[in-house]
């Protein structure tokens, strides 16, 4: 029988030890060697001691030689065990939550902003984005240009004048903002580019960005594709319901495939089963993804015709049934016609 | 100041009518995670704070610790060394084995392994020894603190893979890790007796304690193989 250590292979007959190959003895060599996959099918049994028979064949000369030796490989192998864990999909993971961070951030500086710029030009009606740059470009409403759109309401504005000190720091303000904007931009365009390479499949189907919410959320591409559908179809819906608690999102009880144009632009009684079929393909184009890798396009296709295939047969919506029962003041009872 | 070894390689210094547990820095000048210093006849210690660490309370709760100057050690749930800094302190001539499964925790783990010459990292799951059987040997003293539902199950396997017929177990078992609404005593009287039943390697308990008020709702175990009859 053969058994793996770190420092070689073992033969291991009916009296102990018959024969000992051991590796070459540089710290680089045996830190690989230690990661390899299969040595959980050459452990050495119960109650082995390894260390003994690194000394008796001659790997090492004594003790302390062991275990400076092991300490040197087996933190060369967790510093590339670490840097290995350092993936794609962990960088989309990372990127994903900067995105929410930042989402977070700006949303409380841009009300801000439209409180403290609403003092000075409440007739604006612009917020987030469009109102950070519309204050950091100008300021003052009286250096809005003849050309603008809102020059009308500016001025005729009824808001209170700014004076300069003021200005100097709401601009400030609003330029710090639009910097977060900016980064929110490249962060996104840098996910889809990284998605593109990582996961073709995932983004050709559900999105770049849809895509990435999804591996971020079950902590990484090799687990999203071991998910049920199922499972995929309401993922984020917690989520989402969290982001409605708190004022800043809609639909609530669908997972974030929903927001997916072939589900969001579909009538509401095909949704559900529209969403079920996209889920469907998400998880076989991820299994794609981690296995090959490679662009297989005929998934849309398949996907494209589903939906046909789901508006087709369900072209209106569906009568609802007439809850029966208690409360109900109807006159007819459900059932007849 | 004056300075008293309450087992091999823990002391208790005396300093200005206080008594500060600590062990002697093994890498002098520096601390690790923000603990004080202390001098005393040409020789450092490094304070250790019962409150972060389960095996000071159970050394404070007056729980034999079995580690020697050359004891081998296998350490599970190392995190990120708080722990771990101190029982490598505790065996200039030893060394310790420190499995730690969450490659952002083993991050800083590492980083303490590079200034200590006798810890051994292992980015591995606990509950699954195989996977670190060729680098592990056999070990005087197992220390497990991994807050696992499965705790007894981890320390049974480790113990049959990797504990010499006399090494001793040291277990930190936390009640809420197991049942979070369940009365923390009557959890650990049924971690017991798995850790006495259940498993191919049962254990006989020497000595339990609870780690309150260090640590709520922890039981300290002290344990050793029970020798199979055949
Ligand atoms: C309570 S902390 C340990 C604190 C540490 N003993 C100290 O005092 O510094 C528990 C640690 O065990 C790790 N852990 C939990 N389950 C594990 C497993 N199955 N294998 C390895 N490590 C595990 C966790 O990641 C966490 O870092």
């Amino acid at each position: 029988m053969k058994i793996i250590t770190w420092y070689g292979i073992l033969t291991i007959g009916d009296d102990g030890v018959t024969e000992c190959e051991p590796f070459n003895k540089d710290v680089d060599e045996l830190a690989e060697l230690l990661l390899q996959k299969d040595v959980v099918a050459y452990s050495p049994g119960s109650g082995f001691d390894i260390r003994t028979v690194a000394i008796e064949c001659g790997f090492v000369e004594n003790d302390e030689e062991y275990n400076s030796l092991l300490r040197d490989v087996s933190i060369r192998a967790a510093k590339l065990q670490i840097s290995r864990t350092n993936t794609p999909d962990m960088q989309i993971i990372q990127a994903v939550e900067a995105l929410d961070d930042i989402d977070d951030v700006v949303n409380v500086l841009s009300e801000r902003l439209s409180e403290w710029y609403g003092l000075h030009f409440p007739e604006l009606g612009l917020s987030s984005e469009p109102l950070v740059r519309f204050v950091s470009e100008f300021g003052s409403r009286n250096n809005v240009p003849a050309e603008h759109p809102m020059f009308e309401k500016a001025t005729s504005s009824m808001g209170s004048e700014l004076p300069s000190a003021d200005e100097e720091l709401i601009m400030g303000f609003a330029s710090n903002a639009c910097e977060l904007y900016d980064s929110r931009h490249s962060i996104e365009a840098s996910i889809v580019r990284n998605m593109e390479k990582m996961a073709p499949n995932v983004t050709l189907i559900a999105g770049s960005l849809i895509g990435a919410r999804l591996i971020s959320m079950t902590g990484g591409l090799a687990r999203l594709s071991q998910l049920p559908s199922s499972t995929v179809q309401v993922m984020g819906a917690n989520r989402a319901l969290f982001k409605h608690l708190r004022g800043r999102a809609t639909s609530p009880k669908h997972g974030i495939i929903f927001n997916n144009p072939l589900v969001k632009n579909s009538p509401w009684w095909q949704r559900g089963k529209i969403a079920r079929a996209l889920a469907a393909k998400i998880s076989l184009a991820a299994r794609m993804d981690v296995y090959s890798g490679e662009l297989h396009p005929e998934i849309k296709v398949n996907l494209e015709k589903k939906v046909n295939f789901i508006k087709a047969a369900n072209p209106k919506p569906p009568v609802k049934q007439k809850p029966a029962g208690k409360g109900y003041k109807g006159k007819n009872k459900g059932g007849e016609r | 100041m004056d300075v008293n070894e309450i087992s091999e390689g823990i002391f208790e210094v005396r300093k200005g009518g206080k008594k500060i547990l600590a062990t002697k820095n093994a890498n002098p000048g520096s601390n690790v995670y923000g603990e004080n210093l202390l001098e005393e006849e040409g020789e450092e210690y490094r304070a250790w704070d019962a409150r972060r660490s389960k095996l000071a309370a159970m050394v404070l709760k007056k729980m034999k610790v079995p580690i020697k100057s050359d004891s081998r050690v296998l350490y599970l749930g190392a995190a990120s060394g708080t722990t771990v800094s101190h029982v490598s302190d505790m065996l200039p001539n030893g060394i310790v084995y420190a499995v730690e499964f969450s490659p952002r925790t083993m991050r800083e783990l590492i980083q303490l392994c590079d200034t200590r010459s006798n810890i051994v990292p292992i980015l591995a799951d606990a509950s699954r020894p195989k996977l670190y059987a060729h680098i592990v040997e056999q070990v005087d003293v197992i220390f497990q603190d991994v807050a696992q539902p499965n705790q007894a199950q981890i320390a049974a396997v480790n113990a049959g893979q990797f504990l010499k017929e006399d090494g001793h177990l040291l277990l930190s078992i936390k009640a809420r890790s197991i049942d979070t609404v369940a009365n923390p005593s009557k959890v650990f009287k049924e971690e017991v007796n798995k850790l006495e039943k259940d498993f191919d390697t049962q254990f006989k308990i020497i000595k339990k304690h609870d780690l309150a008020p260090f640590h709520e709702d922890h039981l300290g175990l002290v344990a050793k193989k029970k020798l199979k009859e055949n």
